[in-house]
């Protein structure tokens, strides 16, 4: 298997995006083939959930690989949820990987403002069961309220410890130029204040509206090539290191203990193994906190804390930018935004900027291993990713 | 000429009791101040509502335009028994809600108008409106109607509205939704914010000035590409719009 | 006529299996199909909850009460709640009834009740 590398990355805002959604997709492309220096790519993969509902376009990969003149490299759309962009990341490591292309173009879009809000909520909601979960008017939010409640029963996680997440990730995205969210909340005006009740009424409680990400528009991408196309390029030598991938059961209500993301640990403990790395060598991670509480649990199952100890090392203050293990610096999903088919690929834009040194205000110093974990469904499908700067 | 055209054209106002302002921390920790709007700020007020007759989107247009020719009604005594009240943060407009008093049971909810995006601002302005009307001058319910879906959603769905359908609001008379005293009283703990008095530099601050909004809504950036996101590849879909509304021509 | 929730029970090893899976979990060795239906139990007890405030588009109510309830047999269930102040460890009793309407179809499903 050969190595594959990072030569080149961009990506939009996350943001409402008056463009069709074949642009959303095209744009970074063409600022990641801008960034890398390249002309052509072998094959194009796109990672999208809602074009065929939401935007009325179906076979969105057909369609961006000729809007970008790349014709007639093979292009896939790629769909898995809320992990299709870490998904077609992967497809883009095998077919390097394996030796079938020499540069692979992945990209992650998608424009979910097209629709009305109580459309794209119902859209999301035909990730769950249908016969099992769907038919009673069960929504993610609402399995990640059930999810919250449990971790909270469980654990001692409490709402403050909910918003504490919110106000960080808000806060590193006011120096994220693409985030959706330039809001600089406080823990006063979200949980505090007498105004609190509808600043951040309930979603789904005991999840709140700052405890739940936005519904974003946006693109992003990322290049990969092999190590010969890498000594053509002047930057940083950045390596996709480690790919895990795990399923769990389709009903939340069917897995033997609620509170653990056996997805997610096993998903991170495959893409570590491969890197070589334990997660006590990452040094900054995007984990998928499309609910506050999933940057908690996340963090416990793949293996930065203890699990149920995820919410004290947040207290001290170890996930933010300057402690032990950075989680979000680029906002997360909850600041900078939740295109769904993007999303995976942002992550993965955001470590190679930390890993380039090229995060700015958000830089995380000596970031050597980075580590990205997507989140599909309500954790019935994970895709993690381990990034090591060479050179 | 000894005919007061003016006293003839004028409607009578009935005496209403003022808006007593109020305030509330907003999620990012800043305050904003609710209050009564005189009749002479009104010029200082129409030209944020006016560019964003401009914008397509959500709605905007109607609503600003709808809105523009109520306060100027109100400006010019052309309207009776009407309210405007605005939401200050920082001096700065944040939101514009407006109504009338049909008669002493019933209101007339006009419109809410949000400049400031992302702090439930728009929630507040709504919340502190129907406070006006049920508990301060003691109505029975208010008609409201939405222009846009997401007032549909915050104002139907979550006060839970009963139909009035039968009754046509003056908005376009489409059927009208009320809120009731009885459904007001069930959503005042959570929707129903604020505190009063407003401490006095806060209120100093919002009556020496309306501000202007500093990230008001605007339109696409990038208008062609907005025409194309609408199917439409004779770039007329906005385009045209603009220039009939006398905006900027591409 | 009161009606049931069906688990599907492998006629090789005989693992209960809500919601259907066409490969039985347990022995993995059934033909299509080799499944008996199991009405499952309506008692149990009520594991976790939430009250969801923002609804899809089908629904008329301001707030829906979910929650997944263990059954006496062991297996589990999402069910909507009829329940009034509900609290983890709570036991339950379930009835089948309409739980969602779209367009013209009404969807059956359990909806639990303090026991």
């Amino acid at each position: 298997m050969r190595e594959v590398y990072v030569a080149g990355i961009g990506i939009t805002s996350f943001t409402r995006l008056e463009y069709p959604l074949v642009e959303i997709a095209a744009y970074p492309g063409l600022m990641a083939l801008r960034d890398s220096g390249l002309k052509k790519v072998d094959h194009l993969y796109v990672a999208n959930m809602g074009g065929g509902r939401i935007n009325g376009q179906t076979g969105l990969a057909s369609a961006v690989v000729d809007h970008m003149s790349l014709t007639p490299a093979g292009a896939e759309t790629i769909e898995n949820g809320p992990a299709s962009g870490a998904s077609a990341i992967k497809q883009g490591y095998m077919a390097i990987a394996s030796g079938m292309h020499d540069v692979v173009m992945v990209i992650g879009a998608e424009r979910m403002r097209e629709a009305n809000p109580l459309e794209a909520t119902d859209f999301v909601a035909t990730l769950t069961h249908p016969q099992a979960e769907y038919i009673y008017g069960v929504t993610l939010p609402a399995l990640a309220g059930m999810f919250t409640r449990l971790y909270m029963e469980k654990y001692g996680v409490t709402a403050r410890h909910l918003a504490m997440v919110a106000v960080k990730n808000h806060k590193n995205a006011m120096d994220n130029f693409f985030a959706h969210l330039h809001e600089d909340i406080t823990i006063e005006g979200i949980l505090d204040s007498p105004e609190a009740s509808t600043n951040n009424p309930y979603v789904a409680d005991p999840l709140r509206f700052y405890d739940v990400c936005p519904v974003s528009d946006g693109g992003a991408c990322l290049i990969l090539a092999t190590a010969e196309v890498m000594k053509k390029i002047n930057k940083p030598l950045i390596r996709l290191a480690g790919v895990g991938q795990a399923t769990d059961t389709h009903c939340v209500h069917e897995r033997k203990d609620p509170t653990e993301l056996l997805a997610v640990r096993e998903a991170a403990r495959q893409s570590f193994k491969m890197a070589g790395v334990k997660p006590s060598d990452v040094n900054v991670a995007e984990l998928h906190d499309a609910f506050t509480i999933l940057e908690i649990a996340e963090s416990e199952e793949v293996g930065f804390f203890k699990k149920g100890e995820g919410h004290l090392a947040l207290e001290k203050g170890e996930t933010q930018i300057g402690g032990k293990i950075p989680i979000n610096t680029s906002g997360g999903l909850k600041a900078k935004g939740h295109p769904v088919g993007a999303t995976g690929v942002g992550q993965a834009h955001e470590i190679v900027l930390q890993l380039r040194g090229e995060a700015g205000k958000r830089q995380v110093k000596n970031a050597k291993v980075g580590f990205t974990c997507n989140f599909g469904g309500f954790g019935n499908n994970v895709v993690c990713l381990t990034f090591i700067k060479e050179k | 000429m000894s005919v007061d055209l003016e006293k003839i054209l004028r409607p009578v106002d009935t005496p209403l009791q003022k808006f007593p302002a109020k305030y509330m921390t907003l999620a990012n920790g800043q305050e904003m101040v609710v209050r009564q709007a005189e009749r002479d700020e009104i010029p200082d007020i129409l030209p944020h509502v006016e560019p964003l007759m401009h914008v397509e989107r959500d709605f905007y247009n109607i609503v600003a335009a709808r809105l523009y020719s109520e306060l100027l009604a109100y400006y010019t005594y052309r309207v009776q028994d009407e309210y405007v009240l605005v939401a200050q943060i920082e001096g700065e407009l944040a939101a514009i809600v407006n109504g009338r008093i049909v008669s002493p049971d019933v209101g007339m909810s006009y419109h809410t108008f949000s400049l400031r995006r992302g702090l439930r601002v728009g929630a507040h302005a709504f919340a502190t409106k129907m406070e006006y009307h049920i508990d301060i001058l003691k109505q029975k319910e208010v008609l409201i109607v939405a222009e846009s879906g997401i007032g549909f959603r915050r104002w139907m769905i979550e006060y839970n509205l009963e139909k009035r359908f039968h009754i046509p609001h003056e908005l376009g008379g489409c059927p009208s939704w009320s809120l009731t005293k009885e459904l007001f009283d069930t959503a005042r703990n959570t929707l129903v914010v604020g505190r009063r008095p407003v401490p006095e530099h806060l209120l100093e601050k919002a009556k020496a000035g309306i501000l202007p909004p500093s990230d008001p809504p605007k339109g696409p950036e990038d208008l062609l590409a907005a025409t194309r996101s609408m199917l439409d590849s004779t770039a007329t879909s906005l385009i045209e719009m603009r220039t009939k509304v006398g905006g900027k021509k591409k | 006529m009161e009606l049931n929730i069906y688990a599907y029970k492998c006629k090789r090893c005989g693992e209960l299996h809500y919601p259907y899976k066409t490969i039985c979990k347990k022995c993995g060795e059934n033909d299509h199909n080799e499944f008996d239906i199991v009405p499952l139990p309506k008692k149990g007890k009520l594991l976790t909850f939430t009250t969801l405030y923002t609804l899809p588009s089908d629904y008329e109510v301001v707030t829906l009460a979910l929650g997944i309830v263990e059954l006496e047999d062991g297996n589990r269930i999402t069910g909507q709640l009829d329940i009034k102040n509900p609290k983890i460890g709570m036991k339950v009793n379930g009835k089948v009834s309409v739980v969602r309407k779209d367009l013209y179809k009404k969807h059956l499903g359990m909806i639990f009740y303090k026991a």
